[in-house]
């Protein structure tokens, strides 16, 4: 078992590395950054993203193939987030995939910058409201005020900012989204 | 007080604003699109967000996994996709079949002070099944095994919501999230999750079962 020696031309001949094909899973992976910010959005807390993100490459990643387009795995992601998330409201919500419809909204994938600019869409959504109402949720969640604070700098009590709070959100909530 | 919906809905935003996962009630439903606007507005509030490092780090692990165990083919990864969408809108849940994955080592709950607490005789403890016990401050399932007897925290892993013993399945299901345990705490779900503190638990020479709990 003597080991073959190699020959003088092997042995000067240039090791050319090709580049390897980013598998399937790889390219999965970043694209899940942008799952995780789409889903992020929507549920507010990390813990439960990062929960739901993990089910959506769970259920999705076993059924993508090798050699598949970013964007082909993007799309598939998506739609399995989406899946994921309505099966996450409607659990905890009761909510019906129509009442989802403009919260889950994305006809096409987001482009690869997970810059969808969501503060955007906020002020889109909260420009829609009364003044006070779009005060008293700027001041809540834009600005980490405090219900104390809040009724502090809207000369209030803190009962009837907790009141107002409810009904700005229930008022935003029947705004949709822009697409 | 925390009945009145105004309430009720603070509650979450705390909760959310606090970097807190979402915790819903049955009643909470009523408030279905104040708590939706909220999520979203709690979402946006820091701008587009990344994977933790960490998480980042144990998601490409597990993905590495399922490429190198070749896991599943296309028929049981679609068996199992449907199984997942339909145990997390009615609670039940898939089978160990894919091999879930534990995130965290297993714990024992040593309590600070513990003491052996009596919770019944061996006997009284049915063969396979759980029983849920209480020791002061630690609640548990015991099961028995013959003459030996092994007991798992009464907390779910994921959630802190009180663990059922489902006698039919043979599983302990929690009542927040779709989640089930087998009776040694390991996770029987195919996403990740942490298996469930141990909790100490002895037979006595008397045959009385006996868990390590507070006063």
């Amino acid at each position: 078992m003597t080991p073959e020696r190699p020959t003088g031309e092997q042995h000067q001949a240039e090791v050319v590395e090709l580049p390897v094909a980013p598998r399937a899973t790889d390219i999965a992976l970043d694209e899940l950054e942008l799952v995780y910010a789409f889903i992020y959005a929507r549920v507010g807390n990390r813990a439960d993203a990062e929960d739901l993100t993990q089910q959506v490459a769970m259920k999705a990643i076993p059924r993508l193939r090798e050699g598949a387009p970013a964007s082909a795995i993007r799309g598939y992601l998506f739609a399995t987030a989406r899946s994921v998330l309505g099966a996450f409201w409607s659990t905890r919500l009761g909510l019906s995939e129509a009442e989802l419809r403009e919260d889950l909204a994305l006809a096409s994938p987001p482009p690869p910058s997970p810059s969808v600019d969501r503060t955007e869409t906020v002020q889109q959504i909260l420009s829609q409201l009364s003044d006070n109402y779009r005060r008293v949720l700027e001041l809540r969640f834009l600005h980490g005020y405090s219900l104390k604070e809040v009724a502090a700098e809207m000369h209030s009590t803190v009962g009837a900012i907790k009141v107002m709070q409810l009904r700005a959100l229930r008022a935003a909530g029947k705004v949709h989204p822009p697409e | 007080m925390n009945g009145k919906p105004e309430n009720r809905v603070e509650k979450i935003i705390a909760g959310l604003l606090r970097g807190r996962r979402l915790k819903l009630r049955g009643g909470d439903a009523e408030e279905k699109e104040a708590i939706l606007a909220a999520a979203r507005l709690a979402g946006a509030r820091q701008g587009p967000q990344r994977m933790h490092p960490a998480f980042r780090k144990r998601l490409a692990e597990q993905l590495g996994n399922t490429a190198r165990e070749g896991w599943v083919t296309r028929r049981t990864a679609l068996v199992a996709g449907l199984g997942l969408a339909a145990g997390a809108a009615s609670g039940v849940l898939l089978g160990r079949g894919g091999g879930p994955e534990t995130v965290s080592t297993e714990q024992v709950i040593e309590p600070t002070d513990g003491r052996w607490i009596d919770v019944g005789a061996l006997e009284d403890f049915r063969e396979g099944q759980g029983s849920r016990v209480t020791a002061g401050g630690v609640g548990a399932y015991v099961f028995r095994t013959g003459a030996k007897v092994s007991a798992v925290s009464s907390i779910c892993s994921h959630l802190p919501c009180e663990l059922t013993w489902d006698a039919a399945d043979s599983h302990l299901l929690c009542p927040c999230h779709p989640a089930k345990f087998t009776h040694d705490g390991k996770p029987a779900v195919r996403y990740s999750l942490s298996a469930l503190s141990k909790v100490h638990v002895h037979v006595t020479d008397q045959g009385r079962v006996e868990v390590l709990g507070t006063a």
